[in-house]
């Protein structure tokens, strides 16, 4: 037993506000916005728990865990690319724009008669090369990420629009049943499944958080946020132009991916589709806990965030109200972090 | 890296000195641009340079340029003015909507829609509306500190899903001809967007130019706490750049709504900000801030409009018009990076992984010193 342990014990008995306390100021502080997200989770679980749940059903089930992760797998993708680029304090408009490219991409080649392997393998090249394409003008022509990706965004957009300008519909055989595999569990309300594009998004989600925490790689996405312009990075021998390369990289990639998810998801391609959704991946990202200024954050975090994002929607459906108020409350959620993270980032100077 | 200070000239290279300053001007690149995309509108369309006046009022196509440059530059000027103090407003577009969608639900609420006060009070109100989204973004980025791309991103994100609540989701259509003038009528034979424009343009350039905010908005945008300590009002200047952003959006939003009177809250001033944003780039301002050229901005958006124009002109589906302005950004951008000129003359700049990163800050502060 440490002295300070023996200095605790024989003290008065703490109480649980102070214990609390304690137990807080222990934890590192980067873990802060992180629980914010999570008590904020709790918190709609338990406000659905109380408002939906009937004797038969409860909201909190694994049928509303599997619904979330089916019908979000596609954003989770994104959420992900997008943390690695907001890590080194970077921006990725880009990536709304290459879902519907890849969307269409896939439709069309299909029509083209290109067998299945090779236009999996194509769609998500086409992601990587609009990431490396951003990547590219940011690391060697001093571009700014927002106008960089801006520029992607439009020409993504453009392209789509040259393919096609109404709804493709996909109808291959080997896509069609990659939509429909599923593993189901439970029976009648209680039912649940696993499907494709959630094993797909948790993979994605599982490598980037390898990644990020256990590699060289991670380390210097990291250290790249830390607002030095990469200059500690490189001193630890890191390399950053190469890294902050491969953050676009890495997010259009995973751009190219969901465009994949999405596809399965709606088996057609749309050149509308996508239009706002990069602004909804930053938002889970920053719901989870990333800091926009960059070096801080943590991807399972944004795995959170897109939870909480998809429960508003769920929330709102369930409470009857117009899907616009989504957008409302996506702002109010968006606001309340930020403040929490400006708390939190004030606390720490 | 230093501004590029180019070696004492023999007299024979007097010339191309003046080439190279010409060339590096921010402006040459977009105006180059534009003056050929013009000619080869002319070009490929034989009646694109005419202009005409019928009933005293001037038609042509030049003219619905100059028409469709109206809400990119209104936009763009609050913009710029933003991005000057090195921040940005990504909330325009929605404020456009909400502007259009309080002015005309005033308007189908009012007694007599046609009534010119009415119609006032209605323009009044979604300005007012624009100057409050304004000071929201204002509080954000100057109270709270917030980074501006997420401050202003919050009513971005919001401001549709508001704009729905006024109308009710509904397109919300109203017929009064006093209003329809700000979008489609003419003032001494000139259309009234230009009119309205060209006098925001003017008032800003005067208020920013001859006044010293022009210089305290440069100032902010090189360093906020070297310039609060200096005695710039950082705070509140910053905040009143937000609020004229908002007041001009929601202008923009009113004329660019106006000719068809109809708020749709959906589609109203989507991804205008885009555009705004890509005017004031377009027009040599760098998105680091600290710098801006309004004179530009007039280049800018008569890129912009003509870019569209060229599209329809070349017999282009409209549609791909997000490919050629993605290509003429790519192009600018990179004709401006500094990397190629110095590719250009030769001197490849030593891998960035062997020198101790020269980033945006560094590059700043030699642009700052030029």
């Amino acid at each position: 037993m440490s002295t300070e342990e023996m200095v605790r014990t024989h003290g008065a008995p703490p109480t649980v506000v102070t214990r609390a306390r304690r137990a807080l100021s222990s934890l590192d502080r980067r873990f802060l916005p992180v629980l914010g997200t999570l008590l904020t989770l709790a918190l709609m679980l338990g406000i659905g728990q109380q408002r939906y749940s009937t004797d038969r059903v409860d909201f909190v089930s694994m049928k509303l865990l599997s619904n979330l992760l089916v019908d979000n797998s596609y954003l989770l993708v994104l959420a992900v690319g997008m943390t690695f680029v907001i890590l080194t304090g970077g921006i990725d408009l880009s990536v709304g724009a290459v879902v519907a490219l890849v969307g269409l991409s896939i439709a069309e080649m299909f029509t083209a008669g290109l067998p299945l392997p090779v236009v999996l393998v194509v769609a998500v090249l086409i992601g990587t090369s609009c990431g490396l394409l951003i990547g590219v003008m940011v690391q060697v022509f001093d571009i700014q990420p927002f106008i960089a990706s801006l520029a992607v965004m439009f020409l993504a957009r453009g392209l789509a629009n040259v393919i096609s300008v109404n709804s493709l519909k996909i109808d291959d055989e080997g896509f069609s049943a990659l939509a429909a595999w599923g593993l189901k569990f439970g029976e009648g309300r209680q039912l649940w499944r696993i499907n494709a594009s959630m094993l797909i998004a948790m993979a994605v989600l599982l490598i980037a958080f390898l990644v990020l925490h256990y590699t060289r790689f991670g380390r210097s996405v990291y250290g790249l946020g830390a607002g030095d312009g990469g200059a500690a990075v490189n001193l630890m021998g890191l390399r950053p132009a190469r890294t902050r390369v491969w953050v676009y990289v890495i997010s259009g990639t995973c751009a190219g991916i969901a465009g994949v998810l999405f596809a399965l998801y709606t088996k057609s391609g749309f050149n509308l589709t996508g239009v706002g959704m990069e602004l909804d991946a930053i938002a889970a990202v920053v719901i989870g806990g990333t800091l926009l200024s960059g070096g801080v954050g943590f991807v399972l975090g944004t795995g959170a965030g897109v939870l909480v994002y998809g429960l508003i929607q769920v929330l709102i459906a369930r409470e009857g109200l117009e899907s616009w108020w989504t957008r409302v409350f996506i702002g109010v959620v968006l606001l309340a972090f930020v403040i929490l993270q400006r708390v939190l980032a004030v606390r720490r100077h | 890296m230093t501004p590029t200070t180019p070696a004492p000239a023999p007299a024979a290279s007097r010339g191309a000195a003046v080439w190279r300053e010409v060339t590096h001007h921010g402006l040459f690149w977009p105006l180059l641009a534009l003056v050929l995309l013009i000619l080869a509108c002319g070009a490929a369309s034989p009646g694109f340079l005419d202009v005409t006046v019928r009933d005293g009022h001037l038609f042509g196509q030049i003219v619905d340029l100059l028409r469709n440059s109206a809400t990119p530059l209104l936009l763009a000027l609050g913009m710029c003015l933003v991005i000057a103090t090195g921040g940005i407003d990504l909330s325009v577009g929605a404020v456009m909507a909400i502007a259009l969608a309080v002015s005309l639900t005033y308007l189908d609420n009012a007694a007599d829609p046609r009534a010119v006060p009415t119609v006032l009070t209605a323009i009044v109100l979604g300005l007012a509306v624009g100057a409050l989204g304004g000071a929201f973004n204002g509080a954000m980025v100057a109270g709270l500190g917030i980074q501006p791309f997420i401050a202003t991103m919050i009513l971005m994100v919001a401001g549709r899903g508001i704009a729905m609540l006024i109308t009710k989701g509904q397109i919300t259509t109203v017929t009064s001809p006093p209003f329809k003038t700000i979008g489609s009528g003419f003032f001494l034979g000139v259309p009234t967007p230009v009119v309205i424009a060209i006098a925001a343009f003017v008032i800003v350039v005067v208020v920013v130019r001859r006044t010293a905010l022009g210089m305290f908005l440069e100032s902010i945008g090189i360093n906020r706490e070297a310039s609060r300590l200096a005695g710039v009002r950082a705070r509140r200047t910053t905040w009143t750049v937000y609020v004229i952003a908002g007041v001009l959006a929601a202008l923009a939003g009113l004329v660019y709504g106006a000719p068809t009177m109809a708020a749709d809250a959906n589609n109203i001033g989507l991804m205008k900000e885009l555009d705004a944003i890509m005017v004031v780039v377009l027009g040599g301002t760098k998105l680091d801030g600290g710098r801006f050229y309004l004179g530009g901005l007039l280049v800018g958006a008569m890129l912009l409009s003509t870019l569209e124009r060229a599209v329809i002109i070349f017999q282009l589906p409209s549609q791909t018009t997000p490919l050629f302005k993605a290509l003429v950004l790519i192009a600018v951008c990179v004709a401006a990076s500094p990397t190629l000129r110095a590719m250009l003359r030769g001197r490849r700049r030593a891998d960035r992984e062997d020198t101790p990163a020269a980033p945006v800050e560094t590059t700043n502060a030699a642009e700052v010193t030029a």
